[in-house]
């Protein structure tokens, strides 16, 4: 009686959120079961090996759970009762083998898939290289809360922006002005930190052409939900082109406009900038100097009032 | 519990209530807690520790001055023998207490008491010196972690030295009581292990700091 | 020596000025205003009905560990609500500010929350959920069950639970406080550096934070403390090691982990005093320091801090489903050790909540496999639960139905859980709102217990069941939520959606924050249910009026007392001949004999010092907040000298006689007769009744079981 309700109660509901997923599932927005790189690939096999085997042993116990509260309810008279059992060795033995040999089974995955996705050395990208093999590389300087992309191959930045070449390995170098932020494109590699004062790397490969959405995966303070770019995967031609619109721009960047640059600025309006040409070892030079105790601090109570502080910033010409 | 009946003693014959039961010796349930804190006390240090090791590489000092610059060895080492005689003060006041020699007892708690003092402010002496030559927790975070672990060691040896006078207060008032002895063996259990960190902080901080 | 301030500082009042009361916000000063009418409403109240007396003598002096452990949970309850509201604010924000064209009031660019006030709310929720909600509702049940449990009179040390617990009270004044004096914290609840470094938060928020946290720790770990002492000494005679209750087990293993964990917590957040308040170097990015060092000890202490929240939920469900599958728990020697390896476990795990901080593979191996471990104890207790119901005789009653959820919410936390334990795949959902739902996921379990504990110890406590309907429509409306809220939070995980978004850039995540904002709505609805079950059963408290063993097949010692429970728990302390005692007595139909005989007992004085150093406390943490250097040596001082008086004058404590307790006992026993008859015919001081056997508690013959308490120095040599 009491349990006719709560289903008669919960029954839309639960139709809402089925409808929801099957009305959306195929529509790529889940952008983790849809990877588009190499890694993001490696990461969902793992998933998907993972959530095979515990789902099993989860399903089963699940399954057993609900068995046992239908077969033994009180005064439905279905199972047996036996008031002091409480000990077997048999099922001892299972309920620990069980979860042993899975996790012993997992384990082999886990390490295997930490080697393989490495971010200082990510075996499936690196596997199929040889030294001659092409490959781009891009400096990651994270500021309070903006994204600088720095091609050191081609002495040029960009910034709130990311457009790689198809078919060919990335390399990041990652570091930070201020504070610890994340990098993160979901459908083309995994998070990693970036941290002021420190160097951290990963990699990414793909052969899809498309446009993707890059995060900031860490909290980094006021700016950190405008702190997104667009990472572009194009083909090589377009790839080259693309340098020399970057290349052709009047804007240039120096050891002392950086200083200006990575003051606190929340990219509101998705500004995107070419610097055609940057000093060599930038990101070398930034992470000396925050290591020599060089900040970037943050007014007291900067966005109390966002929309007095985006006036403010807008007043600065800084959009 | 198929296990357990065949341990139960027959119902017929068991004891079900415990009138003579008075709970367990007050002394010792009170050392066994302040036992405890002590151990939440070496996580505490032991923290520190970990803190002061992952400080304490050549860029954590960062061109600045290292122990190997400031430790003086001889200096810190006529600390250890102060805090070494204190805690032998303490002891010998509590073989004092063995004999229920009050005087005694008292006179153990006022050398410790002195002794401690000595070393506080020898320690103290050091970290003025030390601000002196521009060597203060700001240095770098090297020297951060440095004056930090020494001076927790040291507020340390303050509350215990605060607790030594209440304790002097409290023997010349009450004597001998519950309250009193257990307090007594507390502190001991509390002094003694402020000097085995001390060894630690010695060894792994002043000596090996010196020595890179 | 002191680093330089942004902002103005006065030797009198520190940091402290007018402009820092935020008077003219559209959300506190409603509140503030409320608060205060509230404030006044109740004091009217109580100064009306003329309950300050009694208020004072009966609860805030006391020492008596039911009492400080309902005041526990009462603080736990209430500062679940506020973290319900700061929850519900989160996800009204992320259901608002959704895509640049969604509107924005107050100040805010979309939604209501601009991004400061956005990160003071989600740092406030994690922060009090985590140490306010499920610390003191845990260490509540821990301090009202864990001394009943064991036969025992009172805690080791009456006076020091006090003091924990108004510590811990002070802790939650002071993050209140902070609603309406300054600010709080924007850097997530377990802080990044060098966010929370004075360059990136000059306000006053992370200081709060901070010394929130200290003041919660030194709780916590007296608490702990006390604990320990009191399952390894005060159990009474025939309690052996193997005939613990599980609860007592599961205290014992998260008590030990809280002793030695809390103070990692504490060294750290100390370091971050240091660099914020003496300008040092331990986590700055520069000048030698070493950020991810924070990460590292705040963690090594954070992970075990889970477990310290999860094993006692453990235990509690442990308690739960054999009273209601009427059978012992299957596996207790399993259950123990399966306790101990999460405790141990515990210990080697902290990096898991950082795989991307960049460590080499091996590392990142080694913390993996490690994590998984873990998997293998709860696993075993999920089909130890499952086989004490099989071949039972299962009752759903509300507590059961808790515990239930609690399995089933295990069990979906767990498989999460593996996932989040590979690198591989927590590269990928690492700072999603995936972990977001495997944790709320895994918290939601010690949720759901205590709720399931709150119904299962009711009575024992204050003597009348809660009413069965409003608790398990309570139940359903909450399960309602829970599924509303973190299946599509999943589901946005997938989608790639990271965490702490106070704008939310992408469109299509829209309906699913939607379904969110309705599952919040049914969370409301779950918490008026709680407020009618509460109205309800207080309202037929007579009618639902228990006797000893209020649910018929309970298993464990504290069922054998009356309820309530007396002041003084056992008349007698009982002697333990079984690991369920109550229902092994039961069984053998003795489960109603008393005492044949009273002596005299020795219990602890009240006392209002444990409340003053609560008070100077929060003065102390709030003076050192604001920077207000007097205060805090004067708190300080202050604080140091009611220990030394109070200390000095020790606490005799008082003797309630045998004849008193005869009293006593005989009301207890015939207000229960009047409730459950077939309590039989209780056996009071005189001869056993018609039909029974002489009872062995009559004997003289036994060999005494302990000796009488010692005292004077020569004792304990």
């Amino acid at each position: 009686m009491y349990m006719n309700k709560v289903w008669r109660l919960a029954a839309p509901w639960m139709a809402l959120l089925v409808g929801l997923w099957s009305s959306q599932a195929d529509a790529g927005i889940f952008w983790i079961f849809d990877p588009k790189g190499v890694m993001a690939d490696t990461n969902l096999k793992y998933m998907i090996i993972d959530v095979l085997v515990m789902g099993a042993i989860v399903g089963i116990t699940a399954l057993l759970v609900v068995w046992f509260m239908w077969r033994y309810h009180k005064g439905k008279n279905r199972g047996s009762y036996h008031p002091e059992w409480s000990h077997s060795n048999a099922i001892e033995v299972v309920v620990w083998g069980i979860p042993i040999v899975a996790v012993g089974f997992l384990a082999y995955f886990a390490v295997k898939g930490t080697f393989e996705l490495n971010p200082y050395n990510p075996t499936v990208i690196t596997k199929n290289m040889t030294p001659q093999s092409q490959r781009v590389d891009v400096d990651v300087i994270a500021t309070d809360w903006q994204w600088l992309f720095v091609y050191p191959q081609y002495h040029m930045a960009v910034a709130n922006e990311l457009v790689l070449p198809v078919d060919t390995p990335a390399f990041f170098r990652l570091t930070s002005t201020s504070v610890t932020s994340g990098f993160f494109i979901p459908q083309l590699v995994g998070m990693i930190d970036v941290m002021p004062g420190m160097r951290t790397k990963n990699a990414l490969y793909t052969t899809h052409v498309g446009e993707y959405q890059g995060i900031c995966s860490d909290y980094a303070g006021a700016g950190t939900s405008w702190m997104t770019f667009k990472t572009k995967i194009v083909p090589q031609a377009e790839f080259t082109q693309w340098v020399q619109q970057v290349k052709a721009s009047p804007k240039i960047m120096t050891e002392a406009s950086f200083d200006r640059y990575a003051e606190p600025y929340i990219n509101v309006h998705h500004r995107v900038a070419y610097f055609s040409q940057v000093p060599d070892g930038l990101f070398d030079h930034v992470m000396m100097e925050v290591m020599d105790g060089k900040t970037w601090p943050i007014p007291p109570m900067m966005t109390e009032n966002m929309v007095a502080y985006m006036a403010k910033q807008s007043a600065e010409h800084r959009d | 519990m198929s296990g357990h009946a065949s341990n139960n003693p027959d119902p017929k014959t068991a004891v079900l209530w415990d009138t003579e039961y008075h709970g367990h010796d007050v002394i010792s349930t009170r050392s066994l807690g302040f036992f405890m804190y002590l151990l939440s006390d070496g996580m505490l240090f032991a923290t520190l520790f970990a803190a002061y090791g992952v400080l304490s590489y050549q860029h954590s000092y960062f061109g600045g001055p290292t122990p190997a610059d400031f430790v003086k060895p001889w200096y810190t080492f006529s600390q250890t023998i102060a805090l070494f005689l204190s805690v032998l003060a303490y002891g010998m006041g509590m073989t004092a207490l063995k004999r229920r020699s009050r005087g005694g007892l008292i006179n153990g708690l006022l050398g410790a008491f002195v002794l401690g003092a000595l070393f506080l402010v020898l320690d103290v002496h050091d970290v003025m010196d030390l601000a002196a030559h521009g060597i203060t927790v700001a240095t770098s975070g090297g020297t951060s972690a440095f004056i930090i672990l020494t001076q927790v060691h040291a507020a340390h040896i303050f509350f215990g030295l605060l607790w030594i006078l209440v304790m002097i207060y409290q023997v010349l008032r009450l004597g001998f009581t519950t309250d009193t002895v257990g307090r007594l063996l507390s502190l001991r259990m509390f002094w003694h292990f402020q000097a085995v960190i001390w060894v630690f902080v010695y060894i792994f901080v002043y000596l090996w700091g010196y020595m890179s | 020596m002191l680093v330089d301030l942004p902002g103005g500082w006065n030797p009198l009042l520190g940091r402290l000025a007018w402009s820092q009361i935020p008077y003219d916000n559209p959300i506190l000063a409603p509140l503030f205003v409320a608060v205060v009418l509230g404030g006044i409403a109740i004091v009217a109240l109580i100064t009306y009905y003329g309950k300050w007396g009694y208020l004072w003598k009966e609860w805030l002096t006391t020492v008596d560990h039911k009492k400080l452990g309902v005041m526990y949970i009462i603080i736990g309850l209430v500062m679940l609500f506020r973290g319900f509201v700061d929850g519900m604010m989160i996800r009204t924000q992320q259901a608002w500010a959704v895509g640049p064209d969604s509107s924005g009031v107050f100040g805010a660019l979309h939604g209501y929350l601009t991004p400061f006030h956005y990160g003071q709310v989600y740092t406030a929720h994690g922060l009090i959920m985590i140490l306010l909600a499920a610390t003191p509702l845990l260490v509540g049940f821990m301090n009202i069950i864990v001394p009943i449990q064991i036969g025992a009179r009172d805690m080791a040390y009456p006076y020091l639970n006090a003091l924990g617990l108004w510590i811990t009270a002070a802790g939650a004044a002071l993050i209140m406080a902070s609603l309406f004096i300054g600010n709080f914290a924007h850097n997530g609840w377990f802080g990044y550096a060098p966010i929370f470094e004075i360059q990136y938060s000059p306000g006053v928020g992370v200081d709060y934070w901070m010394w929130t946290l200290q003041l919660l720790a030194l709780g916590t770990t007296l608490g702990g403390i006390n604990l320990l002492v009191t399952i390894i000494k005060m159990r009474a005679p025939g309690m052996t090691w193997f005939r613990l209750p599980i609860f007592v087990w599961a205290s014992l293993s998260a008590n030990i982990i809280a002793l030695t964990s809390f103070p990692a917590l504490q060294v750290a957040l100390g370091l971050v005093a240091a660099d914020r308040y003496l300008g040092a170097h331990f986590f700055t990015a520069g000048l030698g320091g070493n950020l991810m060092l924070y990460t590292n000890l705040f963690w090594i202490w954070g992970h075990p801090e889970v477990y310290f929240v999860i094993l006692p939920a453990f235990g509690m469900m442990s308690e739960i489903f054999p009273v209601f599958s009427e059978k012992p728990l299957f596996g207790y020697i399993t259950m123990v050790l399966a306790s101990f390896a999460i405790a141990g476990v515990s210990w080697l795990v902290w990096l898991h909540h950082f795989f991307t901080m960049g460590a080499g593979p091996d590392v990142n191996s080694f913390f993996s496999v490690a994590t998984m471990l873990v998997g293998i104890p709860t696993g075993v207790k999920v089909f130890n639960w499952a086989f004490t119901m099989y071949r039972g005789r299962l009752t759903f009653t509300a507590a059961m139905l808790w515990a239930l959820g609690a399995l089933f919410l295990l069990l979906i936390g767990g498989l999460t859980g593996m996932m989040l334990a590979i690198p591989a795949i927590n590269y990928m959902v690492h700072n999603s709102v995936f972990v977001i739902a495997h944790f709320h996921s895994m918290l939601l379990v010690i949720v759901y217990a205590v709720f399931g504990s709150v119904i299962f110890w009711f009575p024992k406590v204050f003597g009348f069941k809660l009413d069965e309907f409003w608790a398990k429509t309570m139940f359903w409306l909450f399960t309602g939520g829970t599924v509303l809220v973190f299946v599509p939070m999943y589901m946005l995980g997938f989608m790639g959606m990271t965490r702490r978004l106070d704008y939310v850039f992408n469109t299509n995540w829209h309906p699913y924050l939607l379904v969110m904002e309705g599952g919040i709505v049914v969370y409301t609805l779950s918490v008026f249910a709680f407020f009618v079950l509460l109205y309800v059963s207080i309202r037929d408290r007579v009618k639902n009026r228990v006797g000893a063993d209020a649910w018929g097949t309970s298993r464990s010692l504290e069922w054998l007392t009356h309820s309530p429970v007396p002041f003084y728990n056992f008349a007698v302390t009982p002697h333990v001949n079984a690991r369920d005692e109550a229902a092994w007595r039961r069984a053998n139909g003795i489960a109603a004999v008393q005492p044949a005989k009273y002596v005299d007992i020795h219990m602890p004085n009240n006392t209002p010092v444990a409340l003053y150093i609560g008070a100077l406390t929060f003065v102390l943490g709030f003076a050192l907040t604001w920077r207000i250097w007097w205060l805090c040596l004067a708190s300080l001082v202050a604080i140091i000298v009611l220990m030394i008086v109070r200390s000095y004058r020790g606490d005799p404590g008082y003797i309630v006689t045998a004849a008193e307790l005869e009293r006593m006992e005989r009301e207890a026993i015939a207000r229960e007769r009047q409730v459950d008859g077939s309590a039989g015919e209780p056996v009071v001081g005189g001869a056993p009744a018609v039909g029974r056997p002489a009872m062995a508690y009559e004997r003289s013959d036994l060999p005494k079981t302990s000796t009488p308490p010692s005292m004077g120095p020569g004792a304990h040599h």
